[in-house]
């Protein structure tokens, strides 16, 4: 039914209409918010129908394609499909904009700019996800900072400027050596190919014959952009000043979307293109080592967190290292569980940080030695940062946990008893989770701050919230609904040719 | 039909309460004691199915004496080693055995606290939800066909002991207890799961019991050493939920829970997972004697370690506390026994099924004594038993029924927790012909037996008999209602009797699923004289009724004063040391707060300064430098004009110079 | 016929007395004037080589950059009226809002 429906190119334009319509007729914060839940909720619902539409016997590797040429001599072309590693985040990114407006809900200030900035950003990150164009990729990449900025900017923290400009400044280096891989891609791929192309897949189709110290180099600096946003220690420091100073719904993004871009960009862009370099010893070794090391030194920071929010930032550096260590094992069961675990960590942090939002709200702080036994004061909350800890420290039947689980597996597969080392954050991450806990909502009423007129959450910030738990318990409980989208695309990389 | 295709209802009727109190009770449990009765008819009925199940598969009356069923989960196919994950039933008569217990037991719980929470108010609601999740999960767990499931249902449990031992979440202590309880245990969990990862791929991708236990051994990927360590592994997620030494510092504060949650926790639930796990691994385990060794050796040092640390402990919850620990020591004790002697001889003795029979006997008593105390300290509203004391004149059926659980714990015939541990002991005896370390844990075993009766009779004596010490709490004092002695007198019943299960056929009906695992069979006569022609059943008889004499004379007749053991500065250390749990806490808090937290701020300041101060250090250094370098915009327009007249001069003369221009 | 020679050498000196007015004189008004000087040097290379060489283009060049000159002084002469009225001097040396 979707045959001749152009539905990739409709996912990027309703948000883009959507975002002008805002920034036109959103004269009052009432009309603009409406306008921006009506839009991207259009979105979610395409990408939900794409959901159901995408066919998992599927011969072809990419669905849905929409492949017209734009520049043909420079052999750019507006070249969008999915496959079963970009679904996942396609549908992530519309529910997580979706649920972000809908949870900001009482932004009050210059509304109609923020509800036009969360659309811009939707469609820098769909697209970014449905790109098979490096030039195409690289616009949507950096379409995504700006908005991005400007959240943080305006609507942040007393220290948004400094967080903000790091934010940018760093993250737009990393896009430049990117850029700079990808020219020496399309520069060297091109004679290859006969026809200068920016294509992703035709310049993977080359890349074997690259020479192994060219191969080696573009390999790093692609990689390095894509740490950066990640991120991966040591190239981590923008993250939680940007978290904590955004404000919530910037943070759910952020941690949601944006980092999953750059472990999408590891998957799409540097294994796949260098896949015999990508089962190169060294390489493993290389990307098991800065996974594990953010995996651990990220829950050793967490612990010495004051604040809530910071805490959980750290533990998002934390999370993303499972990832790249799944990346790391190149077998079907690490790079499905680090997919997995890109869907689900985007799913938990999102909660976490509406539950960090909720504390910033209702108790004015964030700052854990300031909170104490808020529980009685706010059932509902407590219950979600519970269930949202739970989830996060990798408890079963709750989403994390397969991910969790299967990298670790797969890292024993490959790499033996080094395993011990990625695991014991598996205690670190339940003892920060759990101590924050007993700081802030359990023990004795705090008197440090006033808690006269410490509420519940609002309905609004209660329904994102109930959705994201919903599906954290569904594809905790069903895993293979995912995993069965996942497991075709990551075959052909774990592949050994 | 058979019952044990309806197995899979077993957790779900659990759940099932859990969902509808836990979400709907706010507005349907006002009045009805917040949905305990919901509670109590979900645990009935899925009681009663496991019972119908226990009695098909323990007599026979399923062909084949196992139900399997199983459910592709995920299925990861891969080019050298496809991984795949199932969820389904397994029950074998281990599992049958562990059905009884738990879901009996825990029914009985629920019961009892309809009584005992009866003043919680709101809170109850959350107990009866988490308390049904509880029960739910551990026939899950032990319902659970394969490795990965009883995984994620043994970290549920945890989670709920998490929920339930700080249920009282604002009292700061109960706070901090559950997390240790939570923290502890999930140090076992890394190990269990690194087991798990070793077995994953060793078993190649699939974690059934099924496909495990059938398994050529030989071709384990890593070999018999890598076993030993998979298996080490499990044992070590065992030695973390069981509360064996060192990992066994949570259980005494985890009495900051409801007594009831207590009683299940030690009775029929999470701590007994443990023991179910090393019992459910053995066709594994026997391929590896040296964890086997590991298993009896960590048994035997908690039983005897706990109970050292219950001798002079003045809380009544901490002394049941203890004792579990150091019975969970002996089903270890008895598992890893039996374990080594098959695994060096290929014949199986009495450990195996003595270390089973104890588990059960040890859910009925210790179920007993903690609701025992419960109603005690229901009744008094302290845990301090200085405080206590004459109220058997008050507390009549309570001081009853607590003393058929002492004497029964305490190992005197008949009662059943003679017949197991008497049994216990003469394996670990007979394994000392193989390893002469096993006479070392038959003499560890027989102090404990000495110590048990000790203390459980100090407990009594100091509980019932003796003048009142507090008349505050003593005037006050009153026997429980019906709705809780109920229940203990069905496990007054069963603690007295369970011990004849021996003579039904136990042991022959609990063995594990090795093929040449041939158990002894003889009839009532036959086990009568085997026990008593050896002087090992004396021994123990002997040193339980000293023990029981002692604190008679200590606590009843008071013909030895108490105080001899804290009189010279000696003896008092001795005393603070046994008191500060062989400075386990201490050393807890100090792996936490020193070793772990501290790396932790290392590492924050780390971040802060180094990495950070490196990125901030390039801002600065940029920043620097364009203010150096804008000095040299003055702002006067003429100096610029003369900057670009001199640089064009230049640019020609040198082109004169060099020859370019003419 | 003068020699080319002639109005070049005409050309250099006056460009060179109008470069170095616009270095070193302080009021806006005689820089200005010195830009004036060095254009109508350039507008007399322009006359002198249309001649020499017989091309219109020369001259057509002249008569626009003679134009320009007139509008670039009218902008010029407004700008330091503006400066006269903000800042009460046309002193160049006073004028460095553009400094760091």
């Amino acid at each position: 039914m979707l045959e001749n429906v152009p539905i990739l190119s409709l996912l990027l334009i309703v948000p883009f209409i959507g975002a002008m319509v805002t920034l036109l007729l959103g004269t009052s914060p009432k009309a603009s918010k409406y306008l921006a839940l009506a839009f991207s909720g259009i979105t979610l619902a395409l990408s939900v129908l794409l959901l159901f539409n995408f066919s998992l016997s599927s011969t072809e590797a990419f669905q849905f394609r929409e492949n017209y040429v734009w520049i043909q001599q420079l052999g750019i072309s507006y070249n969008l499909a999915v496959d079963g590693i970009s679904l996942p985040m396609v549908f992530l990114s519309a529910l997580l904009v979706f649920l972000s407006i809908l949870f900001s809900w009482d932004v009050e200030e210059r509304t109609r700019t923020y509800m036009g900035l969360m659309l811009i950003l939707e469609v820098g990150v769909l697209g970014v996800f449905m790109a098979l164009d490096y030039f195409l990729f690289y616009v949507f990449w950096e379409v995504v900072l700006i908005p991005m900025y400007f959240l943080i900017a305006i609507w942040g923290g007393p220290s948004r400027a400094y967080a903000s400009i790091k934010f940018f400044i760093y993250t737009h280096i990393a896009s430049l050596v990117m850029l700079l891989g990808i020219f020496a891609l399309y520069f060297t791929a091109s004679p290859l190919l006969g026809s200068p192309s920016f294509g992703m897949e035709s310049i993977a189709s080359v890349a074997g014959s690259f020479g192994h110290d060219l191969a080696l180099i573009v390999f790093s600096a692609l990689l390095f952009g894509f740490i950066v946003k990640m991120p991966m220690v040591p190239f981590h420091t923008w993250l939680p000043d940007a978290h904590v100073q955004a404000p919530t719904a910037g943070s759910v993004l952020l941690a949601g979307l944006l980092l999953k871009m750059g472990s999408y960009g590891v998957i799409r862009v540097c294994i796949t293109t260098f896949n015999d370099l990508s089962h190169e010893a060294t390489i493993m070794v290389a990307l098991a080592v800065i996974g594990v090391v953010s995996i651990i030194y990220g829950a050793f920071a967490c612990l010495a967190q004051t604040d809530l929010k910071k805490m959980v930032a750290y533990s998002s550096i934390s999370h993303m290292g499972i990832v790249l260590l799944g990346i790391a094992t190149m077998t079907e069961l690490g790079l499905a569980a680090a997919v997995f675990q890109m869907f689900s960590h985007g799913l938990i942090t999102a909660v976490l940080f509406m539950t960090c939002g909720m504390f910033q709200h209702k108790a004015g702080t964030r700052e854990i030695p300031l909170l104490g036994g808020l529980a009685p004061k706010m059932p509902i909350v407590a219950t979600i940062m519970m269930i949202g800890f739970m989830a996060s420290l990798g408890l079963p039947g709750l989403v994390g946990f397969i991910a969790e689980f299967s990298v670790f597996t797969a890292t024993y597969n490959i790499f033996d008893l080094w395993v011990l080392i990625p695991v014991m954050s598996v205690a670190i991450t339940a003892a920060y989770y759990i101590w924050a806990m007993q700081r802030t909502i359990f023990g004795d009423l705090t008197t440090k701050i006033d808690t006269k007129h410490i509420h519940d959450s609002y309905w609004f910030e209660t329904m994102p919230l109930a959705v994201l738990i919903g599906l954290i318990a569904l594809f905790g409980i069903f895993p293979s609904l995912l995993m069965d989208i996942i497991l075709p695309s990551v075959a052909p990389l774990a592949a050994v040719i | 039909m058979y019952w044990s295709e309806l197995a899979w209802l077993i957790p779900i009727f659990p759940l099932i309460a859990f969902v509808v109190i836990g979400f709907l009770g706010n507005k349907l449990f006002k009045k009805a004691e917040g949905g305990g009765y919901v509670a109590i008819a979900m645990a009935a009925v899925s009681c009663f199915i496991s019972l119908m199940v226990a009695y098909e598969i323990l007599s026979g009356g399923y062909p084949g004496e196992l139900f399997k069923q199983s459910l592709l989960w995920i299925n990861v196919p891969g080019q050298d080693l496809s991984f795949t994950f199932n969820v389904g039933i397994y029950i074998d008569t281990l599992t049958a055995l562990m059905l009884i217990v738990v879901s009996f037991i825990s029914t009985l719980v629920v019961i009892y606290s309809v009584g005992y929470m009866h003043e919680e108010g709101e809170k109850k609601r959350r107990y009866y939800a988490i308390i049904s999740l509880f029960i739910g999960v551990m026939l899950g767990l032990v319902l659970a066909s394969n490795y990965l499931q009883m995984f994620i249902f043994w970290e549920l449990v945890g989670l709920c002991s998490y929920l339930l031992i700080g249920f009282w979440y604002t009292k700061p202590s109960a706070a901090s207890a559950a997390k240790k309880a939570f923290l502890v245990t999930r140090v076992g969990d890394i190990m269990f799961m690194l087991g798990l990862f070793i077995f994953f791929v060793g078993f190649g991708g699939n974690l059934d019991y099924e496909h495990i236990f059938n398994y050529n051994f030989e071709d384990f990927v890593g070999g018999n050493s890598m076993l030993t360590l998979g298996t080490f592994f499990i044992f070590g997620g065992a030695v973390g939920k069981s509360a064996q030494f060192p990992l066994h510092d949570w259980l005494p504060d985890a009495m900051e829970g409801p007594t009831t949650v207590s009683a299940l926790i030690h009775a029929a639930t999470m701590v007994k997972a443990g023991v179910y796990l090393v019992a459910r691994s053995y066709p594994v385990m026997v391929e590896t004697p040296d964890t086997m060794l590991i298993v009896a050796i960590v048994g035997g040092i908690t039983a005897l370690m706990a109970a050292t640390m219950a001798l002079n402990n003045p809380n009544i919850k901490r002394v049941l506390a203890y004792s579990t620990i150091s019975q969970l020591g002996y089903m270890f004790l008895a598992l890893g026994t039996g374990g080594y002697f098959f695994a060096l001889t290929q014949e199986a003795n009495a450990g195996y099924t003595s270390g089973m029979f104890h588990l059960m006997n040890h859910a009925f008593f210790k179920a007993l004594l903690f609701l025992s105390a419960g109603a005690v300290i229901h009744a008094v509203h302290t845990e301090d038993m200085r405080l206590m004391g004459g109220l058997s004149k008050k507390l009549k059926i309570t001081s009853l029924v607590m003393l058929i659980g002492c004497i029964s714990i305490a190992g005197i015939p008949p009662l059943s927790g003679f017949w197991s541990k008497d049994e216990i002991l003469a394996s670990v005896w007979e394994t000392g012909a193989e390893n002469p370390i096993f006479y070392l844990l038959y003499i560890m075993g027989i102090l404990t037996a000495f110590m048990t009766a000790f203390y459980m009779f100090r407990l009594w004596f100091m509980t019932f008999k003796g003048e009142p010490r507090d008349h505050h709490a003593y005037d006050h004092a009153h026997e429980a209602p019906k709705v809780m002695w109920v229940p203990l007198a069905i496990l007054a019943v069963l603690a007295f009797g369970s011990g004849f299960a021996l003579f039904m056929g136990f042991g022959e009906a609990i063995v594990p699923n090795i093929e040449h695992w041939h158990a002894h069979s003889e009839d009532v006569a036959g086990i009568l004289t085997t026990i008593f022609s050896e002087w090992q059943t004396y021994l123990s008889i002997i040193a339980a009724a000293l023990g029981i004499y002692l604190a008679y004379l200590m606590y009843m007749k008071k013909s030895i004063n108490p105080d001899v053991f804290v009189a010279t500065p000696g003896r008092k250390r001795v005393y603070d040391f046994l008191l500060a749990r062989y400075g386990f806490t201490a050393g807890y808090d100090w792996i936490g707060l020193k070793v772990v937290y501290g790396l932790s701020l290392v590492v924050d300041w780390f971040d802060r300064k180094v990495i950070d101060g490196i990125v901030n250090g390039f801002a600065t250094i940029t920043v620097r430098l364009g203010n150096v370098l804008r000095k040299g915009q003055t702002g006067f327009v003429q100096t610029y004009a003369g900057v670009v007249l001199a640089g064009v001069s230049l640019i020609v003369i040198l082109l004169f110079l060099l020859g370019g221009l003419i | 016929m003068i020699a080319i020679e002639y109005f070049l050498g005409l050309s250099a000196i006056l460009f060179a007395i109008g470069a170095m007015g616009v270095l070193v004189k302080k009021n806006a008004i005689v820089v200005l004037m010195c830009i004036e000087l060095m254009l109508n040097a350039a507008n007399i290379n322009f006359v002198a080589f249309s001649a020499y060489y017989g091309d219109l283009t020369g001259q057509v060049f002249a008569l626009v950059s003679i134009a320009i000159a007139a509008a670039e002084v009218a902008v010029g002469l407004a700008i330091i009226m503006n400066l006269y009225k903000t800042r009460d001097t046309i002193g160049l040396d006073e004028i460095s809002l553009l400094r760091w």
